[in-house]
């Protein structure tokens, strides 16, 4: 779809989602700032920010070959790890400070087995994240959020206050309401921005100075205030998924027509469709609360599905969507019983559903055409 | 109204010509590697076996296959699945599930009372149950193609043949012929093991009668009888060249899409 927006901050961000090191996370490098690598969107960013340090989504993004981490993990882990670890074991990720991982999958959790012993990183943590999302987790969680804190402190020779934590706090949470305003656009009948140029701005945002992104954001949302908006599309689509973080996938959809409005993704929504609580008494159990009970979940949380198959229900009337495609990964088992649940759900009400599978790297572009296409003439698009 | 339906597929471009809703005429070639020049020389051929003078006397053309956007006189494209669908409802209009099986992919389509596509799943992934396949163990077997058919439906008793990727039935099969076993049991064999892998992508898309196979390899009467054998019921023979249903269904919607003339 062409793109109706002339606008440099987006160039920008587009830029920064073609390399893992863009250039303001390069120039805070260069002052002497600090980048830690989160393996999944249930890091808790928060105290890597109020420990000063930006905190940097992990991508495989570069990678071309995965023949240094096929000798570590096998044919059944995702192409996600395989392409992000092999980046690792290269040394592109050197400009790390350190990095922390969740147990999101057993892939990924095999990931920081595979890190610790073979690439040279600072700092390495892991949270232990609980897989449901009621009272006793957030406690659990809680406690996972305040050992991350104290080591990561102790490591950088900085104490963590409740101040520096509350402010970083802000700071994210401002990142999320310029994100949702973003997407607030996006229901317009015509959207001034594209799903793939929206890709881009989530991911930029996992990969820059937060201080600056924000700035940027506002500038591109002054950009699209003046923007014409996009009326030449079929139909307008949600879309589903995991790890994805490359644009050009989405381009495929909407060049076949199927305008990307909404998503539920690892870099889209779930991450910013809530605040974390600032009038809670204590910032640890607030951030503990928002990761664990209050945002939009990820699959692998068990006991949930119904809250998110409510979250795709509510998008899809709130952004007037004519249909779903859900995405994942080949061999990523927690997306592979959430599509088949999804889809059920959806297809009681008769909704339009595709899944699709999908490797980290784009391959197979004629085939990824002709099941979209096939689904909009579903439609009668 | 005159209209034309072009299928350029992986391994063979198919064009057909329609006047009013009937067939005038079709052309089946091999794919050249350019897309283009294939589209062109198939619906060349149809249009001169139409007795038609040139492209200019088609009204409207709709490409599909996996070299439709490189069919330049198109006037639109639009997928294999619908036009797959839109072909075989046409030719039958009781057909509620469409089984495509082309040169290097198969898809399973269900369709409505009214032909509308409802769901569809696809293998493009690899060559198991694809022409390719057939291709890669004919030449094993060194029988042709056709042979392959007519040897399978002289089995005696079908060999099993476990594995559904291309590289290893082919070890599988030489395995099969040094132990000595009959050549129409290890090609019947083949049959049940595509067989049992379509029954499998059918089930995906939920079996709703009838059954209708498209697509080059539903010329295989081997394979078809292996498919009813597995799905326990008759699959529906279509009274045209099942090669050529989706360029049908591309004529098809040609006609619907077409402006009106005023």
């Amino acid at each position: 779809m062409e793109t109706k927006l002339k606008s440099q901050v987006l160039q920008q961000f587009q830029e920064a989602t073609r390399s893992l090191v863009n250039p303001e996370l390069q120039k805070w490098k260069d002052q002497g700032g600090r980048v830690l690598g989160c393996y999944c969107s249930y890091i808790p960013e928060e105290v890597i920010t109020a420990a000063g340090c930006v905190p940097f989504r992990m991508r495989g993004t570069g990678s071309t070959s995965t023949e240094l981490a096929d000798a570590c993990v096998s044919l059944i882990n995702c192409s996600f790890i395989r392409h992000s670890l092999d980046l690792g074991l290269r040394g592109e990720y050197s400009f790390l400070d350190g990095c922390a991982w969740v147990n999101s999958c057993d892939h990924v959790r095999r990931i920081y087995d595979h890190w610790k012993r073979k690439i040279d990183t600072p700092f390495v943590h892991l949270l232990s994240l609980p897989k449901k999302v009621t009272e006793p987790q957030v406690e659990w969680y809680r406690e996972e959020i305040s050992l991350f804190k104290d080591r990561l402190g102790f490591h950088l020779g900085v104490f963590i206050s409740d101040e520096r934590l509350w402010k970083a706090i802000r700071l994210h949470n401002e990142t999320r309401q310029l994100q949702r305003q973003l997407y607030e656009l996006r229901k317009r009948k015509d959207p001034p921005i594209t799903g793939a140029e929206t890709l881009a701005v989530m991911v930029a945002g996992t990969a820059m100075p937060r201080q600056e992104y924000n700035e940027l954001l506002r500038e591109l949302l002054d950009d699209l205030s003046r923007a014409e908006g996009h009326t030449d599309y079929r139909a307008r689509i949600m879309l589903i998924g995991g790890i994805l973080d490359d644009p050009r996938y989405i381009d495929v959809i909407e060049d076949q027509g199927g305008l990307v409005v909404t998503d539920s993704l690892c870099f889209g929504s779930r991450t910013m469709w809530r605040d974390v609580d600032e009038n809670a008494s204590d910032p640890v159990t607030a951030l503990a609360r928002y990761y664990i009970a209050d945002r939009p979940s990820c699959p692998r949380m068990f006991g949930d599905h119904l809250r998110r198959s409510a979250f795709v229900k509510d998008m899809i009337r709130d952004f007037n969507v004519d249909g779903v495609i859900a995405e994942r990964l080949v061999m990523c088992d927690n997306w592979t019983g959430e599509q088949f649940m999804l889809g059920e759900d959806l297809k009681e009400t008769g909704f339009p559903y595709i899944r699709l599978d999908r490797e980290y790297l784009l391959t197979g572009v004629g085939q990824l055409r002709t099941r979209v296409q096939a689904f909009l003439e579903m439609m009668g698009r | 109204m005159i209209v034309g339906g072009c299928d350029v597929g992986s391994a063979t471009g198919k064009a057909v010509v329609m006047k009013d809703g009937a067939i005038l005429s079709y052309s089946i070639i091999p794919s050249t590697t350019k897309p283009e020049v294939t589209a062109r020389t198939a619906m060349d051929q149809a249009i001169e076996k139409a007795g038609l003078s040139s492209i200019d006397d088609l009204d409207y053309i709709v490409g599909t296959g996996y070299g439709r956007l490189k069919v330049p006189f198109a006037n639109e494209n639009i997928s294999e699945i619908t036009c797959h669908a839109r072909g075989a409802q046409w030719l039958c209009p009781s057909v509620r599930t469409v089984v495509d099986i082309g040169g290097q992919d198969c898809k399973v389509t269900s369709i409505s009372d009214k032909g509308k596509v409802l769901e569809f799943v696809m293998n493009d992934r690899c060559a198991a149950g694809t022409g390719r396949f057939f291709e890669a163990m004919a030449r094993v077997l060194d029988c042709g193609l056709e042979g392959l058919s007519s040897l399978s439906l002289n089995a005696n008793h079908p060999a099993s043949i476990s594995s559904q990727c291309s590289v290893f039935a082919e070890s599988e099969v030489v395995t099969l012929i040094n132990e000595g076993v009959e050549l129409p049991d290890i090609a019947a064999g083949l049959h049940n093991s595509v067989a049992s892998r379509l029954s499998s992508m059918i089930g995906r898309v939920g079996l709703v009668p009838d059954v209708a196979l498209t697509g080059g390899c539903a010329k295989n009467e081997g394979l078809v009888k292996a498919l009813e054998d597995k799905l326990k019921l008759k699959v529906v023979r279509l009274a045209e060249d099942p090669q050529i249903v989706g360029a049908i269904g591309a004529a098809l919607l040609a006609r619907e899409k077409a402006p009106v003339p005023s």
